[in-house]
């Protein structure tokens, strides 16, 4: 609220200063060369990447002309086999006025997809960056711009984040024509709807919105276009820059938009009627709106059969709660509830404190920072060292902590356990939540025990059961309760049970699948189809 | 704005709030003296004396890999003295570093003397205490102080009041001469009128000198033993009789209390020749007035196995079988009688009959309850009756005797 506030009385002039430290030239280009040349020169600096190539057209060879593209993000043996070749080679008509040279070449030279006649110098400037080249003719006030986007791109690889022991095994890349084409591949349907928005006035990033028009709500299609609309911001390095500028909560650990690096799970949303974001430079695609359960939604889930499936998924809303609550457990109980400690186990922990000199708080405390410590350490490192800062931190925390008598042994269980359970749990971004507020938690039951784990807890619940994602309540279909979705939360019933796509987020178009699709002999399975 | 801020001063007040009031009622475990078990003894003059058995963790088995070291001692023991069993126990303090923490404690010691003297006063300080546990076990120490039968250290359960409560639920499942009869139920009992306290003792024998000493449990045979002894009967919360051996478990048979035991019957001649093995057993109490007296009725079921033939005795053969179910039942209810019996003698209805006529028939039971122990139980006439199932033979249906 305060924040919100100080921004507002500040909001014009930031508007203002947004966009480009010095700005591209306007107006409209020059119909001599030499002067366009110029104005590219000194706008980017002469920098060394701008490839100015000045060559003859005509049948005398006596108009000059220019090509003029960035290296490394054009595909420069096109741009030399198929278009400065045959320009030099191929012969003119006769008398040609400049005009009419870059017309001919437009329409019988060039073997590109995709040109456009060009005056403004933000647009020509806009294309040149992105990959296109452009072709100035003198005496022509207008140029071509040809695309010819290509260069070095990383290769399709199998997703570093979330791996699936059964499933595709391709993730997006850092190209968002790769990413776009991997999902068309799965969606084989022209309803299948991409929407290109550019943000960010300096780097220009192209951003895609994809959803599958007749499934999705149209309201929320609108509702994120304005919302995408209304960034203005210099710069959009990564998919996180927009998911935090469009996200409707700030103040939650809890994420309201979901993203993932996989194609299979962008595709199996869009078919829910979800909305994706994809970002140029970035594999991690936004998935817009997101519900709480989702984050619980491995995509193994559905490829394996229901039961395993559901096994699964219960067992991933119980880490959940583990990796939330079990430090915070030990200090309640340790501290307040000896009663609710079998007497054997409390004797044993009992003896295992009896050399430790702090209280139960501070030794919890020490060992969740130790552990995230180490957990920090060896994400950032290079991989080889990583796994020796493990191998170190296992033995410093596991044994020499335990032997110094600085920690017990059932504190390094705990710990141990409450980081497993933080990363089996398949969603990051929710992790990391329940990460947060697991010190919170810990301080509470410090103060008050069970009684202040479950204050701590109903206030979570009533903060989850308030966000919306792009008007969705994050907590549907579990509250409101939506008991045709319900099949898919902390269950996962089996494939022909999911009749209906989930509520709330489409309206219209429910269904999912034909009636009875629920294997069985061919006999039954034709008088059932008859009664219906 | 002013709105805005007033806001944020309360939640940073209400925050303070919070912080101030927290952990008053929090202990570290380090802080902790855990009594495992409590014994209460009465000094001549009236007072009483609690015995603590603290446990000391670092002693305790499972914990002795690190630091716990040689020659610890996993129990200790203090005693205090006071008018009233919360003074002991606040008196306690001056020779215990610790909380004395009672959430742990499964136990509670009963002197003999104390036991005679009455125990009515003892429990309203147990029940009142939100850490002590209803579901304690209760036990007298035959022939000897709480005290006495607490400072003994034991080989197997290292800590002395695990090795009674554990011996005692093992005897009353397997043999069922003996009751684990938890504090709840005692003062439950000790409320009724229609019913009457009745619990195991347990006697320390041997050199208790040498008991009190690690050597207790390095030695073979350890020179002071624990062990299950009679049957305490109580009346109006005073100790009146023992009861012991048979009589004990038909005591258990009424209650419903026995799960497996063993009995022999007289087969062909000779004494005790074939052992059949109780594995479950369920007894029913019924009340029926008749001709306005009281008559209760006993129904026991049981269902076992052979477990020793001492005579050629062929098992294939049903109408065998029926007759040995027979003689067992003959044997039980015979056991169960003589039980009834004897705790007539003592005229105190520690079977609860009178509650079960009571539930039955309570305008009649207003008119029996007063005299009820001292007219009505002793001559009452109680049927029982049983039915015997030989669920199985064991690995053998021939024996190998000829």
């Amino acid at each position: 609220m305060l924040f919100q506030w100080k921004v507002s009385k500040r909001k014009n002039t930031i508007n203002e200063q947004s966009g480009q430290a010095q700005t591209v030239p306007s107006g409209e280009i020059d119909n001599r060369l030499d002067a366009n040349i110029e104005t590219i020169r000194r706008t980017t600096g002469n920098s060394t990447d701008v490839v100015i190539r000045r060559f003859m057209l005509g049948k005398e060879k006596n108009i000059q002309a220019a090509i003029i593209f960035l290296s490394g993000i054009v595909d420069e043996s096109m741009i030399y086999q198929f278009l400065l070749e045959s320009v030099v080679q191929i012969d003119f008509p006769s008398s040609c006025l400049p005009n009419e040279a870059l017309l001919y070449v437009e329409q019988k030279i060039a073997a590109a997809g995709k040109m456009r006649r060009m005056k403004q110098w933000n647009h020509l400037f806009l294309s040149l960056m992105s990959g296109e080249t452009l072709l100035f003719v003198d005496g022509v006030s207008e140029a071509l711009s040809i695309d010819t986007k290509g260069g070095e791109h990383r290769a399709i690889e199998e997703p570093s984040t979330q791996l699936a022991i059964r499933g595709p095994r391709e993730g997006f890349t850092e190209s968002l024509g790769t990413n776009i084409a991997m999902i068309r591949r799965r969606i084989k349907n022209p309803n299948l709807w991409v929407e290109a928005i550019t943000i960010g006035e300096v780097t220009q990033t192209n951003v895609s919105l994809m959803y599958i028009k007749g499934i999705a709500n149209d309201e929320i299609v609108e509702e994120v276009r304005t919302r995408l609309r209304r960034i203005h911001i210099d710069a959009i390095l990564e998919s996180g820059y927009i998911e935090q500028l469009i996200e409707d909560q700030t103040f939650t650990t809890f994420p309201t938009i979901y993203h993932t690096e996989r194609p299979d799970i962008v595709a199996a949303n869009l078919l829910e009627g979800r909305i994706a974001i994809l970002v140029e430079g970035t594999p991690f695609v936004l998935v817009a709106p997101a519900v709480f359960i989702q984050f619980f939604q491995a995509v193994e889930d559905y490829y394996a059969r229901f039961d395993i499936a559901t096994a699964l998924r219960l067992l991933r809303v119980l880490i959940f709660f583990l990796s939330l609550i079990a430090p915070a457990l030990y200090i309640a109980l340790t501290t307040f509830h000896q009663e609710m400690i079998p007497t054997q186990l409390v004797i044993a922990i009992a003896a295992q404190r009896e050399s430790v000199p702090f209280p139960a708080f501070v030794e919890a405390l020490m060992m969740e920072v130790t552990f995230e410590i180490l957990r920090e350490a060896g994400v950032r490192l290079p991989r080889a060292i990583g796994q020796a800062v493990s191998i170190v931190g296992a033995l410093v925390i596991g044994q020499a902590a335990v032997e110094a008598g600085i920690v017990s042994s059932t504190m390094v269980i705990i710990v141990s356990i409450t980081a497993i359970a933080s990363f089996a749990t398949p969603s990051f971004a929710i992790a990391i939540s329940a990460r947060l507020i697991r010190f919170l938690l810990m301080f509470l039951a410090t103060l008050f025990g069970l009684y202040g784990i479950m204050i701590g807890v109903i206030f979570m619940t009533l903060h989850l059961c308030s966000l919306r994602s792009f008007g969705v309540p994050y907590m549907s279909p579990l509250a409101p309760l939506i008991p045709t979705n319900i099949g898919d939360t902390l269950f996962r019933f089996p494939i022909w049970a999911l009749k209906e796509r989930p509520r709330l987020i489409n309206e219209t178009n429910m269904i999912r699948q034909g009636k009875q699709q629920r294997p069985m002999p061919p006999n039954e399975s034709k008088k059932e189809g008859d009664d219906h | 704005m002013t709105i805005k801020r007033w806001c944020l001063f309360l939640v940073v007040l209400l925050i303070h709030i919070t912080i101030l009031s927290g952990c008053w009622s929090k202990n570290e475990l380090t802080d902790l003296a855990f009594v495992i078990a409590v014994g209460l003894d009465k000094t001549e003059d009236g007072k009483y004396v609690e015995t603590f058995q603290v446990v000391n963790p670092g002693n305790v088995a499972g914990a002795t890999q690190r630091g716990g070291g040689s020659g610890g001692i996993p129990v200790t023991l203090y005693t205090a003295t006071g008018d009233n069993l919360v003074e002991a126990s606040r008196k306690g303090s001056k020779k215990i570093s610790r909380l004395v923490y009672y959430a742990h404690t499964n136990l509670v010691v009963i002197g003999e003397e104390l036991a005679k003297e009455g125990i009515m006063d003892v429990f309203d300080a147990i029940e009142r205490n939100p850490q002590f546990r209803t579901t304690a076990t209760v036990v007298v120490a035959r022939k000897q102080t709480a005290e006495e039968l607490l400072s003994v250290l034991t080989p197997i359960d290292k800590i002395p009041a695990s090795q009674i409560i554990k011996t005692l639920q093992m005897t009353e499942k397997i043999w069922g001469e003996n009751l684990d009869v938890h504090a709840g139920e005692i003062i439950e009992a000790l409320s009724l009128t229609g019913k009457e306290v009745v619990m195991s003792s347990f006697r320390l024998e041997g050199n208790k000198n040498t008991g009190k000493q690690q050597k207790n449990v390095q030695s073979i045979e350890p020179y002071a033993k624990l062990h299950a002894d009679e049957l305490a009967v109580f009346k109006k919360g005073k100790l009146i009789g023992w009861i012991s051996g048979e009589d004990a478990r038909g005591v258990l048979w009424v209650l419903n209390k026995i799960r497996q035991t063993a009995l022999s019957v007289d087969w062909e001649q000779k004494k005790e020749a074939v052992v059949y093995k109780v594995m479950r057993a369920k007894t029913k109490v019924i009340a029926q007035m008749n001709k306005g007296t009281p008559v209760i009725s006993v129904f026991i079921e049981a269902e076992g196995d052979v477990g020793e033939t001492l005579v050629p005795f062929d098992l294939t053969n049903p109408t065998q079988i029926a007759k040995l179910e027979e003689k067992i039942e003959k044997e039980i209810q015979k056991e169960v009688q003589k039980a009834i019996q004897r705790v007539q003698q003592e005229k105190s209805d520690i079977f609860g009959f009178g509650e079960v006529i009571h539930r039955s028939y309570p305008d009649e039971w207003k008119q029996m309850k007063k005299t009820w122990n001292e007219r009505y139980f002793p001559r009452l006439q109680v049927k029982v009756k049983v039915d015997a199932f030989v669920r199985r033979t064991g690995l053998r249906n021939k024996s190998y005797l000829k």
